[in-house]
């Protein structure tokens, strides 16, 4: 660094005085200010990756562990058994339709959600009266307890009581009960699954709409305007203006919502525990009830683990989707 | 043999070691024999704490009772009493968290699903306590070591069980000129013929208890083993199994209806409080419900221990047992609290309304509490004759936990009941169970 070798008073023939031929005196590497600027970014996301490191990656690695070996609950230190848990799942019927009903479960409920909740997002984003109070309501389902909700549930969809049903029955458009067209929601097999994804997909659409409601209110009224002018219909509004504008939230929502509705074990365990026959059996149910009530644990985490390859095609998908947009 | 006899011979016969040793033992259970003999808790009980974990019991009344009485029993013996009581379907959750923790509940309880097979390695060795109980007010029914009990050790206390007879409906059985049933075949008859009069029967084809225990007793009854005596060998592939689902079959086409597909373990007794069933197979808790909520249908409503069948009468049960982890806290307060209400049976029972059936012999001396006065209950007053649990004539193993909780059984009958072919259902069903004890053998 040079200097001013005199003061203010500087007589004549004085001189500027600098280091000739001299170097600026290098800086450690650690502080250089690119890597300081690295160390404080990396600092502040260190929470961050330690907490998805403690509380997701190492159960993670713990249940792999568990898959590959023969533990029970009563003795998790095991022996090694390679994947013979893996094949053993793969061996049995239940674990199929398990799979089945796991992907009609998550892809049935998503597009119900997506088309429900971009239907209550587009009537929420209209200005009318109550409007607030409104959408206070319709995120109730999804603030409620779900052991309480699906509680309520089970009770509406109850062979005899279903308060559905005697509507319905009212209404003359099913017949009385105790006749053949008297239906029973959790006990005939494509009604018990449609069952089970409806109230997953009523306790979650007004999630959906929410999500599309906020993108939708950040997408500039000119825009919309002008494409008004310019005779877009509706459908084209939404496809080519609103839809590509707000597809990172989009994205975002949807791989949230997978993730939740293919890990959701509530549900069914509580409505008909996977029964009758297997009908609404998902992999979660299937691993809770051989690994933790039926304590073959490494049997378990591996069911559960066939969770992993059918979530993370979908979710790196998504995520490309969503950096190529950005960038 | 004769070799290792001479060896020994040469060596002195007790070491100060082993002499301490069983002197130690000896001491320790006199006192202990001492100390229950005189019913009185030691001293070291005084300021400790006592954490019990129980199910929510479907009777309330049985839980506010032993609610007061751990708070009296704390009081009497200077310690502080805390139960907590969950759902019985999340205990081996709750199980499996302390024990990986190696903390939790000083006391622990197995309600339905048994798994003192699971966890024997990581719990107290009970049998000073049962041995006791037994010489008091024994024996013990012969199932209830299948429950306690591994390789002849008790690692669990039986403290009751819940048994799972017949109620029926005694004007509506009058009104198609049918006596009162005792077997299988009577039942059918009498569903077959008030169904089309809106009154079927119902028992659970889904995927929960009464399902695993109804159809279980139904397989005994007419002669299927699940296992051997042992627990090693599976014996369901028989002809007995096969009847049993083809009358299964016939039971369902002729006097039920599509309902008990979607059934609860509550449904059941919604069905015969309301009036429509012509019976059902479930807990008394039915009979209590309906005492509540339908005079009217109570009157008419009778008990039978259970329905005979070409292989015998069995009823199937839902054992119960006391446990300690060997990481429990306070091992001297958990075995004083066993004891204290094994004590207490006869006024357990009566909190219980007569639901929680004793599994000492001695305790069905008549009258029994919540049974012997009332003309109905009392014939429930011989169910340790009939008891078996599942695994049946097995132990309550691993393997037959497995099998309970992942349905099999009851899928067996549903399947049949739907239309399958017996032989492809026993095919399914036998692979099913033989897998998952062919991998509890190996491990």
């Amino acid at each position: 660094m040079g200097h001013l070798a005199s003061g203010g008073g500087r007589s004549p023939g004085a001189s500027l005085s600098v280091p000739v031929g001299g170097r600026a005196k290098a800086l450690p590497w650690w502080r250089t200010p690119s890597v300081r600027r690295y160390l404080f970014g990396y600092t502040l996301l260190a929470p961050a990756v330690l907490y998805v490191g403690v509380l997701v990656g190492a159960p993670f690695l713990f249940s792999l562990y568990l898959a590959l070996s023969d533990a029970s609950v009563g003795a998790p230190v095991a022996r090694f058994v390679g994947l013979e848990n893996f094949t053993s799942a793969l061996e049995t019927g239940v674990f199929w339709t398990a799979v089945r009903n796991t992907l009609v479960f998550t892809v049935g409920a998503a597009v119900m959600k997506g088309f429900l909740g971009t239907t209550l997002a587009f009537l929420l984003v209209q200005p009318f009266k109550g409007r607030r109070v409104v959408r206070g309501l319709v995120v109730i389902p999804f603030t409620i307890p779900i052991a309480i909700s699906v509680l309520g549930w089970k009770w509406m969809f109850d062979s005899q009581f279903s308060v559905l049903n005697w509507a319905l029955s009212g209404l003359g458009l099913i017949g009385e009960y105790g006749t053949p067209d008297w239906p029973v929601w959790l006990g005939q097999p494509m009604l018990a699954l449609a069952s089970v994804m409806f109230v997953n997909v009523w306790r979650s659409f007004p999630f959906s709409a929410i999500v599309l409601l906020a993108g939708m209110t950040s997408v500039s009224p000119e825009i919309i305007d002008a494409a008004k002018v310019d005779g877009a219909t509706f459908m084209q509004r939404f496809r080519k203006i609103i839809v590509p504008m707000i597809a990172p939230i989009l994205f975002v929502g949807a791989a949230f919502d997978t993730v939740f509705t293919l890990s959701d074990l509530s549900i069914v365990y509580l409505l008909t525990n996977g029964g009758p026959d297997g009908a609404t059996e998902i992999l979660p149910t299937l691993a809770y009830n051989t690994g933790i009530r039926g304590g073959a644990l490494g049997r378990g985490a591996a069911i559960s683990l066939f969770l992993f390859p059918l979530l993370l095609p979908a979710m790196v998908l998504l995520l490309r989707t969503l950096r190529r947009r950005q960038y | 043999m004769s070799d290792s006899r001479l060896v020994q011979a040469d060596r002195p016969t007790v070491t100060r070691r082993s002499f301490l040793k069983v002197a130690g033992t000896g001491a320790a259970g006199g006192a202990l024999l001492a100390m229950l003999d005189a019913r009185q808790a030691p001293a070291q009980l005084k300021g400790t704490s006592l954490r019990v974990i129980l199910w929510s019991h479907f009777v309330p009344a049985y839980d506010a009772w032993i609610d007061d009485f751990a708070r009296k029993w704390g009081e009497q013996n200077g310690a502080t009493v805390r139960i907590d009581h969950i759902p019985h379907l999340e205990l081996p959750a709750r199980y499996a968290a302390e024990f990986a923790a190696g903390a939790g509940h000083d006391l622990i309880y197995f309600a339905g699903q048994i798994l003192t097979g699971q966890y024997y390695r990581h719990l107290l060795d009970l049998s000073d306590l049962a041995n006791d109980l037994g010489t008091r007010y024994g024996p013990w029914m012969p199932s209830a070591k299948s429950a306690a009990q591994v390789a002849g050790v008790w690692y669990a206390v039986p403290d009751y069980f819940i048994s799972i007879p017949v109620l029926w409906r005694k004007d509506l059985f009058e009104s198609v000129g049918r006596p009162a049933p005792k077997t299988w075949d009577d039942l059918r008859v009498a569903a077959r013929l008030l169904r089309p009069k809106g009154h079927p029967t119902g028992m659970q084809f889904s995927h929960c208890n009464d399902a695993n225990h109804n159809w279980r007793a139904l397989l005994y009854c007419f002669g299927a083993k699940e296992t051997d005596p042992s627990g090693q060998s599976i014996e369901l592939d028989s002809k007995e199994t096969r009847e049993a689902l083809r009358f299964a079959k016939a039971l369902y086409d002729e006097g039920m209806t599509p309902e008990v597909f979607s059934w609860d373990d509550a449904s059941d007794n919604r069905y015969l409080a309301s009036g429509v069933a012509s019976w059902i197979h479930d807990a008394i808790s039915a009979f209590r419900t309906t005492e509540d909520t339908n005079p009217k249908v109570f009157r008419e409503t009778y008990v039978l221990p259970e329905a005979a069948g070409p292989g015998g009468t069995w009823n199937v049960g839902e054992p119960n047992v006391w446990a300690i982890w060997k990481f429990s806290k306070n091992v001297p307060a958990a075995k004083e609290f066993i004891m204290a209400v094994a004590n207490s049976q006869k006024e357990a029972m009566g909190a219980s309304r007569g639901y929680n059936m004793p599994f000492l012999r001695r305790r069905y001396d008549k009258p029994m509490p919540g049974l012997g006065q009332d003309a109905k209950l009392g014939t429930l007053q011989e169910q340790d004759k009939i008891t078996a649990f599942f695994g049946h004539p097995g132990p309550m193993t691993p393997a037959a936990q497995e099998v309970l909780t992942t349905f099999i059984v009851p899928d067996m009958f549903t399947r049949v009941a739907r239309g399958a072919s017996i032989d492809e259902t026993m095919k399914w069903g036998v692979g099913e169970i033989r897998r998952i004890y062919a991998k509890h053998k190996a491990a």
